[in-house]
């Protein structure tokens, strides 16, 4: 029982006062940056990952900070995607399909109430997930030597290539980006200078801070100047506020198949809560809706993607915590925020660290229920401010965003390079490039390259190291599964849908 | 622009990492790897990653089409302007200042961005730096707000 002693340490820090604070402090902020259209945990969490350290947060109450703000997004997108039918954040999109409708037939009160609910079982059964599968999976990877490290990584960035859909050569567009920013500055091994430019600004490196502001803020605030959406559609009618008993036996079981699988996506490291939600929209779909009602208002439809995404959004700390390798964009931030007070997550954590650990755990339980109360009875204020508009609201961003590149080396470099990270990101984010993947790249390249490093000086420089035992291998099988996956499933649905053609010419 | 600019623009930065990589050798080694592998492997990844885009393009020239050049222009000039001012001017002045081009560009009038910018300023520094501790520049308006 070992797991429950550790845990009941942990609700001893969550418990402190300050803790119980910033836990609430970063729900409501969470709240608010989620059902803002445009603005998502990612952008939240980085913005207020420097203001933490700046304040001098001891390490666990700023991790508390920043995964209450990104548990808090998961709840506050559904809100714009149920009122205005304009996803908050991206994990909510398939919450509109139904949850609109069901706000313009009148039970706008209704879908808000159910889907907080869901969420709320979703978050809860990830993070019991988490306190199951994570010390297990933590004791097994301190088995892990440098090559399987380096192997682990790659498997990561396949995942998130393979994953990411569409544009698998774009993911690793931007991969290699990161982890070519990573490399700049000293080299420590060596004591070689490597991109600077000579410029002394760098020779430190890239600050985290500046990259993630510049690749999250300041490009997404040119972005938003294109789809910008007012909020005059707004329904303000939502009628009955809570959700009786038959509904929620309707939506129970499929809240918790989504919730399940929504765990099962966020523990795969790089596929979010986008993701996961769209797969337990469909996978409900095709098991209960018998009348065609889903997309036309159906509960169902809202609760599960909505158990889906926090599910997923909760289990994603299991591979950041166990292994250091983020399990979306959102924990790669983090670990960079972790990162700032010289914690470098992986197995030893769970050893070295128990009451950052535990504590974030358990604040992640506490988060949840506070979630939970602010969401059903204070949704009110919460619709309020999509009222806020555009612009008093963008400058405010740059504002805040800017304090926090200011607050780490108050130099006007830093803000200059995070302004041109920023124009550089949205260029590409405007060509599908994702930035995901970039931020990976930034976040695990040093580890990356020193892992590769120490493998091939254990080996003498004989590269059959990185494919030596059986982890590895297996690692490196299933990154080259995941690479291969998107590919097999073009040629599968090319194949049905000529089929399909053939049919239907032959039926002609 | 599209996907073979953007495989173009891949290709010519890795030949300029292979480039600048190519001096990187330590003065004497002790590990086999130096830092020289690790941005050549990169390079390489990105070289290839920008060949395949120039040749199995998927992505035409609509990637830009329905951007609204002028207020992205003004929007993206303000930002610049207010990152290199934000310190000379201090953290009140440079944030009422950006908050005119920017704000207006997001459909604001000028009289509610200059008195909502104004606002902006004053609240979040007083917020920062007096109660949260995160040292903001003050800058001309040291005299009025150095004091409480």
């Amino acid at each position: 029982m070992d797991v429950l002693k550790h845990l009941m340490e942990g609700f001893g820090v969550a418990f402190s006062p300050v803790n119980l604070v910033i836990a609430a402090l970063g729900s409501f902020i969470g709240t608010i940056v989620g059902l803002l259209p445009g603005l998502g945990p990612i952008n939240g969490v980085a913005i207020l990952m420097p203001l933490a350290f700046a304040m001098k947060l001891p390490p666990e109450t700023s991790l508390i900070l920043l995964a209450a703000v990104y548990i808090g997004c998961e709840y506050g997108g559904r809100i714009s995607s149920i009122l205005l039918n304009v996803p908050g954040d991206a994990g909510a999109i398939m919450t509109a399909l139904d949850g609109y409708p069901m706000a313009r037939q009148g039970m706008g009160g209704v879908a808000l109430s159910i889907s907080a609910w869901s969420s709320f079982v979703g978050s809860l059964i990830a993070t019991l997930g988490i306190v199951l599968l994570a010390p297990v999976l933590a004791r097994w990877a301190l088995s892990f030597g440098p090559a399987e490290y380096f192997a682990l990584m790659c498997f990561a960035f396949a995942c998130i290539a393979g994953l990411m859909g569409d544009a698998p050569v774009k993911a690793g567009v931007a991969a290699m980006i990161g982890l070519a920013m990573s490399c700049v500055g000293l080299d420590s091994n060596s004591g070689v200078y490597r991109f600077t430019g000579g410029d002394i600004h760098l020779s430190d490196g890239i600050q985290f801070v500046v990259v993630v502001i510049g690749v999250f803020s300041i490009s997404e605030i040119l972005l938003m100047l294109q789809e910008h959406h007012s909020s005059a559609g707004i329904i303000t009618q939502t009628g009955r506020k809570l959700f009786n008993l038959r509904e929620m036996a309707a939506t129970w079981w499929g809240t918790v198949r989504s919730s399940v699988l929504g765990f099962v996506v966020g523990v795969l490291p790089g596929a979010g809560a986008t993701i996961a939600s769209a797969m337990a929209y469909s996978m409900e779909k095709r098991m209960t809706d018998r009348e065609g009602t889903f997309g036309k208002g159906d509960i169902r439809g809202v609760a599960a993607p909505e158990a889906a995404n926090n599910a997923s959004a909760t289990g994603s700390f299991v591979p950041m915590l166990t292994l250091g390798i983020p399990g979306s964009g959102t924990t790669a931030v983090m670990v960079g925020a972790l990162s700032l007070y010289n914690i470098t997550p992986g197995p030893a954590l769970f050893t070295q660290q128990p009451t950052l650990v535990w504590g974030l755990i358990a604040s992640l339980f506490l988060a949840n229920a506070m979630l939970l109360v602010m969401n059903i009875p204070m949704v009110g204020l919460f619709t309020r401010i999509l009222r806020v508009p555009n612009w008093f609201l963008v400058p405010s961003i740059l504002a805040v965003s800017s304090v926090g590149v200011y607050a780490v080396h108050a130099t006007t470099f830093d803000l200059m390079l995070m302004v041109v990270l920023g124009f550089a990101a949205y260029l590409l984010r405007k060509q599908g490039v994702p930035m995901a993947p970039l931020i990976l790249g930034f976040v695990l390249g040093d580890l990356m390259e020193q892992n590769l490093r120490r493998a091939l000086s254990i080996s003498n420089g004989d590269a059959g190291i990185l494919v030596g035992s059986p982890i590895s291998i297996g690692l490196w099988l299933s990154g080259g599964l995941m690479l291969l996956l998107p590919v097999v499933m073009r040629l599968a649905s090319r194949r049905r849908r000529a089929m399909g053609a053939a049919i239907a010419a032959v039926g002609k | 622009m599209s996907d073979r600019a953007l495989g173009a623009a891949c290709a010519l930065a890795s030949v300029a990492m292979a480039a600048a990589a190519h001096d990187y050798t330590a003065a004497f080694s002790y590990e086999p790897l130096g830092p020289r592998a690790f941005p050549m492997l990169l390079a390489v990844g990105l070289g290839l990653s920008g060949l395949w885009l120039m040749f199995r393009p998927t992505l035409g020239a609509q990637a830009f089409k329905g951007v609204p050049w002028k207020p992205t222009l003004w929007c993206a000039g303000a930002i610049l302007v207010y990152a290199a001012l934000f310190q000379a001017l201090g953290f009140v002045l440079a944030t009422a200042l950006m908050t005119v081009p920017v704000g207006m560009a997001f459909g604001g009038t000028w009289r509610q961005t200059l008195g909502g910018g104004a606002a902006l300023g004053l609240v979040l520094f007083l917020l920062f730096d007096k109660l949260l501790d995160v040292v903001l520049p003050v800058g001309p308006l040291t005299a009025w707000l150095g004091g409480f």
